[in-house]
């Protein structure tokens, strides 16, 4: 695994992924939605955050380990829902899923997942389990009953995708679900000969082509059909009415995902929701959404002490956590950078990915002298000192 | 149409454009005046504005479509006049204006436009659905557009749209660079760039050859019609620089319809407006064509539609690109907006099913970007979905907040 080795940090993974995937799953993956402001938007809003030195602490007995809804984590870090790990690497789902449980940090399985979540029970470690509602909601239904039946912990409802956005790059790449054979992804495929052979004709031989292995058997079928897609997952009339009855329903930690104002994050409150995911979809659905990390001050001000708060979007060094954490949040959800080390090297690459990030973090709380997660505050800010007033600094 | 398929948004349009239109057509509809300032300053401002997903609102019922001046439109959008459509395809304004009729969004034909108004009122007018609206470039001889004004009233048009920001000819020194002159003079570097755009001599220009010579200013009086740029009766008589609100006035006593002004850019201008019986204005840089120094036209809404409230209609246009631009600018406080090079790109890429596909992408963006900040119809939309400068219609305050770090 001298690839996996030869990658330093999150962005050498991106390279190596970016040479070994097909320009459409690489695309897929990379890429976010029209004009590309949001994911730039989410990247620069990290970096403009600048931290200071704390001198001579002594921070030898330093941790970055938290808990998580009371439960340990090796990392405020999570692996958020992604649906394309098993075309990063042959059943990516179970290699990323071996690596979070390696790794002692919790797992998202995604709706769209290509690996039924019975199997990805089978590997252990914290599970969570991502919703997107369809239109028939009895079959939403019945994916969290079983959901629940296979041990997962917790639930993520996603919020932030009523209508399907703008991804022009793929239909560009001839990358379109359902999976149409074009002539463009057949050469894309021709020239990254590495991952045909071991992603696409694995799946050949095996006789079984990615499929959305988590629908009901009314939707499931290959990515190679149309069904299971547009109509079936409209989505725009979720509502609140929706969360009260997935309250009802859900016996764990239920969370929602894509809250970006204060006034949403209360309302969740009020419906007995534990956690929230400050969330712009990684930049991939409005290309004009605010940076997540932007708008995570107001919110933390609003709920911060009442439920737990991750945020998403952006984060891709260590450095990332550590700010997040000092804006209000409990933990960080990581979907490309882990998908990038998935992409690579499978298991040992996703763990990289993990190492790498939690590698960054541990050296940023020891130049800021933070010995504890609960000792990351805004007070490590340089020209932010007002509480959580990012926006008026 | 395979061209027109690939494209997915208004930059592929652009893109697919380029490749067809001769470097001159293609330029002087794509690109700003002097430096290029004012055009890119007039994406940025739309893309600063960060907005927030509305989490769990049901927006399944949720529908664009809106009232312009009391009658039914599709979206709040209009298209705007240009004077390079029928330059973009053989006769592109007609093209365009059909478009608009079955996208039920009204049309603007321009001063400067190559089809005569009554054909554009016969073809694309009312009898199709089509809502008309023409657009005036006042001359020197004050007769010459009073008569045109009698000849759109005539016509059906429904609305007349003064421009008023450009009383002086622009330096556009990139159409003096790409022997562009109109009307056509005849030199080695144009002729050498038609020759590269077989397709486009062809279609455009070939179809003009057989059937009208070279394609004119349809709507100008005989006597300007065989003007040339160089003679300098022309300059004398195309000057707009003593253009002022005694005009106006009179305008508003010509013209019985709904009258608005083109190119306001200040609170005291359109207040002065409202005291001439002006039923809208559009605020507007002329899509950075004209002052290069200039603000964005989306930065200097907020305070012009806090000043004139109700009053009278508000509309933007300048960098509209794609449909989350028309919400930011409803946002802030305009009531529609016009396109002018999108829906020029599409005419370019393939007529009128290109400048319907360019306005329907724009549709299906703005759809999205209701959908994602939980608007269910255009009332809906307010500051409320803007991530910062919350307070009313305060994004200048942040703009320049901005400005100032």
């Amino acid at each position: 695994m001298a690839n996996v080795d030869r990658c330093l940090n999150v962005w050498d993974l991106r390279s190596a992924a970016q040479r070994r995937l097909p320009k459409g799953v690489f695309e897929f993956v990379d890429r976010a939605t029209e004009d590309h402001l949001a994911v730039t938007n989410n990247r620069s809003a990290f970096e403009h955050l600048k931290l200071r030195h704390r001198a001579l602490v002594d921070v030898s007995g330093r941790s970055v380990a938290t808990t998580l809804f009371g439960k340990p984590a090796s990392l405020p870090m999570a692996i958020a829902p992604t649906g394309a790990a098993g075309l990063c690497w042959h059943e990516g789902e179970l290699e990323l899923a071996k690596a979070a449980a390696k790794a002692k940090i919790p797992l998202t399985l995604s709706t769209a997942s290509m690996t039924p979540m019975e199997k990805i029970a089978a590997v252990g470690g914290r599970l969570w389990f991502q919703l997107y509602v369809w239109k028939q909601r009895e079959l939403s239904h019945q994916l969290i009953q079983r959901a629940n039946r296979n041990g997962f912990e917790a639930l993520i409802v996603t919020v932030d995708s009523p209508v399907s956005p703008n991804r022009e790059y793929n239909t560009h790449n001839g990358f379109g679900l359902p999976f149409t054979p074009t002539l463009r992804f057949t050469l894309d495929m021709v020239r990254h000969p590495a991952w045909s052979s071991s992603v696409l004709m694995r799946y050949f031989t095996s006789g079984r082509f990615p499929r959305h292995e988590n629908y009901p058997e009314e939707y499931q079928s290959s990515i190679l059909s149309g069904v299971g897609s547009r109509d079936a997952l409209r989505a725009d009339s979720l509502a609140w009415e929706d969360v009260a009855k997935f309250r009802d329903m859900w016996p764990g930690v239920l969370m929602l995902k894509g809250v970006n104002r204060p006034d949403d994050a209360i309302k969740a409150l009020s419906y007995g929701i534990d956690g929230i995911v400050v969330s712009n979809h990684g930049g991939r659905n409005m290309d004009s959404a605010a940076a997540s990390l932007e708008v995570l001050p107001e919110i933390a001000e609003a709920v911060g002490d009442k439920m737990t708060l991750i945020l998403d979007s952006g984060v891709r060094r260590g450095s990332d956590i550590v700010k997040a954490l000092a804006l209000g949040a409990k933990a960080v959800l990581t979907g490309r950078a882990t998908l990038y080390g998935t992409a690579v090297g499978g298991e040992a690459g996703a763990l990289r990915a993990i190492n790498i990030l939690k590698s960054e973090a541990d050296k940023t709380m020891a130049y800021t002298g933070c010995r504890t997660v609960d000792e990351v505050s805004t007070d490590i800010f340089w020209g932010y000192r007002g509480g959580n007033r990012l926006m008026g600094a | 149409m395979p061209a027109l398929d690939r494209c997915l948004n208004v930059y592929d349009l652009r893109a697919a454009a380029k490749r067809r239109l001769p470097r001159a057509v293609f330029e002087f509809v794509d690109r700003g005046s002097e430096d290029g300032i004012a055009v890119a300053n007039n994406r940025s401002a739309f893309e600063r504005i960060k907005l927030r997903h509305r989490a769990l609102v049901d927006v399944s019922g949720r529908a664009m479509n809106t009232t312009l001046f009391g009658k039914p439109v599709s979206m709040p959008m209009a298209i705007a006049p240009t004077g390079a459509a029928g330059l973009c395809w053989h006769e592109g304004e007609l093209e365009l204006a059909k478009a608009a009729a079955k996208a039920k969004i009204p049309f603007t034909l321009a001063t400067g436009a190559m089809t005569s108004m009554e054909k554009i009122a016969e073809q694309a007018g009312p009898s199709v659905g089509g809502g008309l609206w023409f657009q005036l470039y006042v001359w020197n001889q004050r007769e010459f557009s009073y008569q045109l004004i009698d000849r759109a009233n005539r016509a059906g048009f429904e609305a007349l749209i003064v421009t008023v920001d450009t009383i002086v000819p622009p330096n556009r020194e990139y159409n003096t660079h790409n022997g562009f002159l109109l009307p056509f003079t005849p030199n080695v570097t144009f002729t050498l760039d038609i020759m590269r755009h077989p397709v486009w001599f062809t279609n455009v220009q070939m179809k003009y050859f057989t059937t009208i010579g070279m394609p004119r200013n349809e709507n100008y009086p005989d006597a300007y019609r065989r003007m040339s740029r160089n003679d300098p009766t022309t300059t004398e008589m195309t000057r707009q620089d003593s253009l002022n609100w005694d005009d106006i006035r009179i305008f508003r006593e010509k013209w019985p319809g709904i009258l608005m002004i083109k190119g306001i850019n200040r609170p005291d201008d359109a207040l002065k407006a409202i005291e001439y019986g002006v039923d809208g204005i559009v605020v507007s840089n002329h899509g950075g064509r004209n002052m290069d120094s200039v603000v964005a036209s989306l930065d200097v809404l907020p305070e012009i539609a806090e000043a004139v409230g109700d009053r009278l209609t508000v509309i933007l246009d300048s960098g509209v690109r794609r449909g989350s631009d028309i919400v930011k600018a409803l946002a802030l406080g305009a009531k529609a907006v016009l396109t002018g090079r999108a829906t020029l790109y599409g005419t370019a890429v393939g007529g009128e099913a290109g400048a319907f596909k360019a306005i329907n992408l724009i549709r299906n963006e703005m759809d999205k970007t209701m959908a994602y900040t939980g608007c269910r119809s255009v009332d809906e939309i307010t500051t409320d979905i803007f991530f910062g400068g919350r307070q009313g219609n305060r994004m200048f305050d942040r703009v320049m907040d901005e400005a100032a770090l």
